[in-house]
């Protein structure tokens, strides 16, 4: 039996599975050492300009870009099964790189972006030749937008932002950030309008790089009396949150896959070590405890599966999948910090070396039990929903 | 020229291939399969001889369950221009492969046949030289590398102790061996465009052929344990075991 032989909802689902599996093993592979060692010297988590110009040339020539884009804007349309398939197989090696271009933004954009904006930015940005950011979360503002402060207000055919974001990914090479910022008095996310603001707009600062666990950084950002033409205004006034909530539920569905590469990576070198190492005579794959690890880490994985190709179909079919993407988000995660910490366990002393890629997978999960909704936000939204509680 | 390519669907070359219970053969429910890589190097021979301007038409086939449409599927993503699933559950030896392939030759008139020089499921390497024999026609196995020299292939081959260059007259057959070529990736476009690529599907007997086995299984089990090996503690101690335990010196 081979669990790792997932349903494939068609024949090019399955094939591109294989072209990205073997992009990973081939390419991405061989650069998971020297990519380790740079990080655990202080190097930082990341590739070099050479590196990733051969990853960006390779993909080219495999076509592995904008997978989810649309073909009018030079994209394959995949289906969304198609992208966590291949989310899913980038996520094995620890290796900072993603097939261009960064796409839940995208599905914002192509929901809401006017004629004017798709030319200027939706273009460029679709063929993978600019990149963005989204700006959210505020001191003070995080899974609650009620409390967001940062405001715009209209001065003739400008907007003037003032305020200060936080947790900001991407910044540094971003061309455009998209910026959540309240226009209206609204309750919770009424009145709350989102802005594309180009990178070196006048009062639009770059306060700090605030370093995290997993090798990543964000950013804290400050906006001074920034001058925003109206015409970047993204979608409808002071209806900015829920184009907004489409970009988060993709991005849950692509976190969900990639926990599940990672944890199919950590149960591989899980059993890897298993078969090889013996103690007191015994094989680890004889023992008890090695074995449960093993038969929680393949259950763990195919229920994580289904909901991600569960998520991936109905986000298809354009179905309210708020619930589905926050159960998803919350047992994944989950999912795979515990696979990744229990595949550590089992190679010991190596395992919590930072020769092997546990344990920066591990922190980069810790994360992404944080970020797009912490654990907790996301069951009170279940249990809420389930049993029709008011807060 | 047309250029028929047979590609066959094995057990993946990543999975560790597991006898079944009841001895009668491997595993392969649930199993990850893929084309045969022999095959694929004659897939990308096939396409290389098709971008030289060689090859003019490249025909995948497959002879297996329905599901080796699939391989034929990757086939016509790296490059084929249309495929044949001989449809066909049970047991193909070699000898029903090569009838078939016969047969779907004796339609199509390819000038060249290409496949690979055996299937990593059970290293038969039989098929295309069993073809060749059907058919009458000259065979350059073990190919390394394969040129057009006028009206002939020029084949060179790997043999013990070297390499032998044949040239065969055409219609003629090559399997393929290691070296030939490093197959290329099915890119995502040519994915997406080997979906509207023609498969037609016929069955052995509409070919005329009987495919029943001629060979009987017995039993199929799992190679002996490898013993584990004797540290030694000196080059006396080694050259001592070589001669006494092991008695190679």
């Amino acid at each position: 039996m081979d669990h790792n032989q997932p349903h494939a909802a068609s024949e090019e689902t399955r094939m591109l599975r294989d072209l990205v599996a073997k992009f990973v093993e081939r390419d991405l592979m061989p650069l998971e050492p020297a990519v380790l060692k740079r990080e655990a010297t202080g190097g930082g988590f990341k590739l070099s300009e050479e590196e990733e110009k051969t990853l960006l040339a390779r993909c080219q020539e495999l076509g592995l870009w904008g997978l989810d884009v649309p073909e009018e804007f030079g994209g394959a349309n995949l289906p969304l099964l198609s992208l966590a398939a291949a989310e899913e197989e980038m996520a094995r090696a620890c290796v900072p790189f993603t097939i261009p271009p960064d796409s839940p933004n995208l599905h914002m954009m192509l929901s809401v972006a006017s004629p004017l904006q798709r030319a200027k930015y939706l273009d460029p940005y679709a063929r993978g030749e600019q990149r963005s950011a989204m700006a959210i979360s505020e001191p003070g503002a995080g899974g609650d937008p009620a409390g967001m402060t940062t405001r715009a207000v209209k001065d003739g055919d400008h907007w003037v932002i003032n305020g200060r974001k936080i947790w900001v990914s991407n910044v540094p090479r971003a061309d455009f950030i998209i910026l959540m910022a309240r226009t209206g008095d609204g309750k919770r996310q009424d009145g709350i309008t989102a802005f594309i603001v180009e990178k070196g707009t006048p009062g639009f600062v770059i306060e700090r790089e605030i370093p995290m666990v997993g090798g990543r950084r964000t950013y804290e950002l400050v906006f001074e009396d920034c001058r925003v033409p109206a015409e970047n205004v993204l979608g409808e006034l002071g209806r900015g949150y829920a184009p907004m909530q489409l970009r988060l539920n993709v991005r849950r569905m692509q976190m969900g896959a990639r926990c599940i590469g990672m944890a199919r990576r950590a149960l591989e070198m899980m059993t890897e070590q298993a078969q090889n190492r013996v103690t007191w005579g015994v094989r680890l794959a004889d023992r008890q405890a090695i074995q449960w690890f093993a038969a929680e880490a393949v259950m763990e994985i195919h229920a994580c599966r289904l909901m991600v190709q569960d998520l991936a179909a109905k986000l298809d079919a354009g179905a309210d999948v708020r619930m589905e993407a926050s159960i998803l988000k919350v047992r994944a995660t989950e999912m795979a910090q515990s696979v990744l910490d229990n595949a550590m366990q089992t190679w010991g002393a190596m395992g919590v070396t930072k020769e092997l890629p546990l344990q920066l997978m591990h922190q980069q999960v810790r994360l992404m039990r944080v970020y797009e909704g912490p654990s907790e936000v996301h069951r009170s939204a279940i249990g809420r929903r389930t049993l029709g509680g008011k807060v | 020229m047309k250029v028929l390519v047979p590609v066959k669907r094995v057990v993946d070359y990543n999975v560790k291939v597991r006898v079944k219970a009841d001895g009668t053969g491997v595993e392969t429910a649930n199993v990850k399969m893929s084309m045969n890589p022999f095959d694929e190097i004659a897939v990308e021979e096939a396409v290389r001889l098709k971008e030289k301007g060689v090859a003019t038409e490249i025909v995948a086939i497959s002879a297996g369950p329905s599901a080796a449409q699939e391989q034929i599927r990757t086939a016509l993503a790296m490059g084929a221009d249309r495929g044949i699933l001989v449809e066909h559950d049970g047991t193909l030896e070699p000898l029903a492969v090569a009838k078939i392939l016969k047969a779907i030759v004796d339609k199509e008139g390819p000038a060249l046949v290409i496949l690979g020089k055996q299937a990593i499921d059970d290293d038969m390497n039989a098929t295309g030289q069993m073809l060749a024999a059907l058919l009458g026609w000259g065979q350059g196995t073990f190919a390394s590398k394969v040129e057009k020299d006028g009206d002939n292939l020029k084949v060179t081959r790997e043999v013990d102790g070297g390499l032998e260059t044949v040239s065969l007259k055409l219609p003629a057959i090559v399997t393929t061996d290691l070296r030939l070529n490093e197959p290329r990736y099915a890119s995502l476009p040519n994915i997406m465009k080997a979906r509207k690529k023609p498969i037609e599907t016929v069955k052995p007997g509409d070919l005329g052929v009987d495919v029943t086995p001629r060979l009987t299984v017995l039993k199929v089990e799992e190679p002996a344990k490898r013993q584990a090996g004797k540290k030694v503690g000196s080059v006396q101690e080694l050259v001592e075991k070589l001669r006494t335990e092991a008695k190679v010196i």
